[in-house]
């Protein structure tokens, strides 16, 4: 027999049936509905985090430290932010050769395959005034590579287009704190940025030494005038960020004041030969896939890494929880579909019990016989799985609608709860036609073993 | 007997067993038949008629003895062999028709050759030619149940020949239909045989219609063969 006359012959016999069809099809498309929209929905809260994340360029970053007691992720004091599966714990190997995070390094960084831009993570304190208001805080160094590279997202105004002009970027958090409500209106402004530094030199020390007591400590302060060029709107992801900071310069602009430069709270207490480079360093990859190799790269030499792809992939295994709980609720519907097709066949072989016994007369073989049944079955399972794919494309098109109807009037912004990757749907109907052949195996082993002596005598 | 039958049975003998008690279906049958000759069975309820033609169309298979067709052993083969032995040599018709009810007679007679691997087109054609052999020309849509006996025997015979079988088995083709149609049935398959060489075995109770077109007669009683008569000498 072929294939094309299996079909047809299944597709003659089902549609014989229609009621019965109808029905035990109706139980499979529920059982596979059923299941289709609870993966569809883990899908869909998944693909949405991962949106978010690629919306917010974030999973481009590596933040690269040495591997001593240093944080590794430049957000200090959030403990969401701790790496904690990332690195080992600090190593005191002494054979291990320090690579500092120098200028030579990111250099060499950048001729790594896929690195697009890798800055330091370079910080000094700093007063900001506006007007007559001024504020204490922590001074960012990003260069214009970085800061146009998408990590910074602008709400006003256009990163500066140079590494070296005295330019800022404020976020609109201090704008606020300095009394300016409408950041859009910051651009173009002028702000003082008034630096802090120990004073090592003689005249200093020796201004020191001799006075009477109103100035012990060998500070000094220099002022800048910068000109705000942009107004961050946010960064990203929670402490995560690779970057976190209210005031953003170029390097250029950088060097050519005098600070006190700090790249990280813990610095003031490490050793003065462990502070040689940068604490850390953020390198931006071309795409999310290259985290992993470049990282490698890096973990090679000795350093400390830190990735949101890491966090991410063990979201992963969250999310594997997920599925597979869903994955059990969905297959109570799918057993109990199944055992529907199982009554279904037995009823029909039972009824064809005859027929079985002609088909055997003139020349069926057991196999012959157990593929047509087998077909039958496993049409009722194709049926089933293209129009459960439907209902639960449906279903979810209705639930979608109506909890963003609700959520849009609290103001949440259209969200697509459930999503249908290609191989959710083939696998849905291809899983369907799997489980009916398997339902179907004991029905047609029967109609295979029929006695063709018995079915066919005279009664 | 000759001893270059076309088919021939040694010693066949078949027991079945139901629970502890067994019975003897056929005891030591041996019988010779050429080709192209028609045999009628005949014998009482129960005297083991239709065992033996399902041994001879490999639906069972012996308990001792062999079954050889064309001088081809076939009593030892499988199932799947037998099934094939079916599909492509041997035709079978039965007392209660066996046409499914859901087809039309076209479709009726065209099932054998879905499992011969014919296609479409061919089945259809070759369908319709049978009925019309059988003198069912225009009936090809009409179902079982809207037949009379002797039309669906018809196709069932059209069915049973449609894969040009070398030989017809007929288990009491006749015992559903009164004698002028189960006349015209039995001429039907006296017709056949002359015009294309079929080899036909015929079960009946009804030894006179066997007489009347059969050219070989052996009536069985409990299993065995009680008497073998030639009616009509090979031309
Ligand atoms: N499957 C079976 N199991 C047990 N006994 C059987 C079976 N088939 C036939 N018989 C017995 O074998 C004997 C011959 O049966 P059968 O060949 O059908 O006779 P006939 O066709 O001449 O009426 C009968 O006694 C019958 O009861
Ligand atoms: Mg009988």
């Amino acid at each position: 027999m072929r294939a094309s006359d299996y079909l047809e012959h299944a597709w003659s016999n089902l549609w014989k049936k229609k009621l019965r069809t109808f029905l035990t099809t109706s139980g499979v498309v529920i059982g596979i509905g059923a299941l289709v929209c609870m993966f569809a929905f883990g899908q869909g809260i998944q693909q949405n985090i991962r949106d978010q994340f690629e919306a917010m360029d974030l999973l481009n970053y590596i933040n690269v430290s040495p591997r001593h007691g240093g944080a590794p992720t430049p957000a200090d004091g959030d403990p969401d932010a701790q790496p904690r599966h990332t690195a080992p714990p600090p190593v005191s190997d002494p054979n291990q050769e320090v690579t500092v995070l120098d200028d030579a390094f990111i250099d060499e960084v950048l001729q790594i395959d896929g690195v697009e831009a890798a800055f330091p993570e370079m910080r000094f304190p700093a007063q900001v005034r506006l007007g007559d208001k001024e504020q204490f805080t922590l001074v960012q160094v990003v260069s214009s590579k970085g800061c146009g590279s998408g990590l910074i997202q602008l709400r006003a105004g256009a990163p500066y287009t140079s590494d070296e002009p005295n330019e800022v970027i404020l976020s609109d958090t201090l704008l606020r704190r300095l009394g300016n409500t409408k950041s859009e209106t910051a651009v173009g402004t002028e702000v003082e940025i008034r630096t802090i530094t120990l004073d090592f030199s003689v005249a200093s020390l020796m201004r020191m030494a001799f006075s009477r007591g109103d100035q012990r400590l060998p500070i000094s302060d220099r002022r800048y005038s910068f000109k705000v060029v942009g107004v961050v709107e946010r960064m990203g992801f929670g402490g995560a960020l690779p970057i976190r900071s209210d005031v953003f310069i170029p390097p250029g602009a950088a060097d050519r004041m005098r600070k006190l430069v700090l790249t990280g709270v813990s610095d003031l207490f490490q050793p003065a030969e462990k502070l040689a480079g940068y604490s850390t360093v953020t390198i931006r990859v071309a795409s999310p896939a290259q985290v992993a190799t470049v990282k490698a790269k890096l973990e090679e030499r000795g350093l400390r890494t830190f990735a949101l792809m890491d966090q991410l992939a063990e979201m992963r295994m969250g999310f594997v929880i997920m599925d597979m709980f869903l994955l059990a609720v969905g297959m109570i519907g799918i057993t109990v579909a199944s055992l529907g097709i199982v009554n279904t066949m037995v009823m029909s072989i039972l009824e064809r019990y005859r027929e079985i016994g002609i088909m055997k007369a003139v020349g069926a073989t057991d196999g012959d016989v157990q593929k047509i049944f087998l077909f039958e079955s496993g049409m009722i399972g194709l049926l089933g799985g293209v129009f459960g794919l439907l209902l639960a494309k449906v279903v979810s098109f209705v639930i979608n609608e109506v909890v963003n109807g609700f959520a849009s009037g609290e103001g949440v912004p259209f969200i697509q709860y459930f999503s249908f990757p290609w191989w959710l749907c083939a696998g849905a109907v291809a899983f369907s036609i799997l489980v009916s052949l398997i339902a179907g195996i004991y029905p047609t082993r029967r109609a295979a073993r029929v006695d063709p002596v018995v079915a066919l005598r005279h009664d | 007997m000759d001893a270059d039958g076309f088919i021939q049975t040694t010693d066949l003998t078949k027991v079945y067993f139901s629970g502890p008690a067994q019975v003897v279906a056929l005891h030591g049958v041996s019988l010779s038949l050429g080709r192209g000759r028609f045999l009628g069975v005949a014998g009482a309820s129960g005297s083991g008629k239709s065992t033996l033609m399902n041994l001879l169309g490999g639906l069972d298979t012996p308990s001792s003895g062999s079954i050889h067709l064309d001088g081809k052993l076939i009593s030892d083969r499988s199932k799947a062999e037998l099934a094939l032995l079916r599909r492509h040599t041997v035709g079978m018709i039965f007392q209660s028709f066996n046409l499914v009810a859901s087809y039309s007679a076209l479709e009726n007679v065209a099932f054998p050759l879905l499992f011969a691997n014919v296609a479409k087109k061919e089945r259809t054609r070759r369908a319709a030619e049978l009925l019309h052999t059988v003198g069912l020309e225009g009936r090809d849509h009409h179902r079982p149940a809207q037949l009379s006996g002797g039309e669906q025997q018809r196709v069932a015979i059209a069915r049973a020949l449609v894969n040009r079988p070398a030989v017809l088995l007929a288990d009491e083709p006749t015992g559903n239909l009164d004698s002028k149609t189960s006349e015209q049935i039995v001429q039907t398959l006296h017709d056949l045989k002359a015009e294309q060489g079929l080899t036909v075995v015929m079960i009946s109770h009804e030894e006179a219609l066997l007489r009347e077109f059969a050219d070989e007669l052996i009536c069985l009683q409990d299993g065995a063969v009680l008497s073998h008569e030639i009616l009509r000498a090979r031309p």
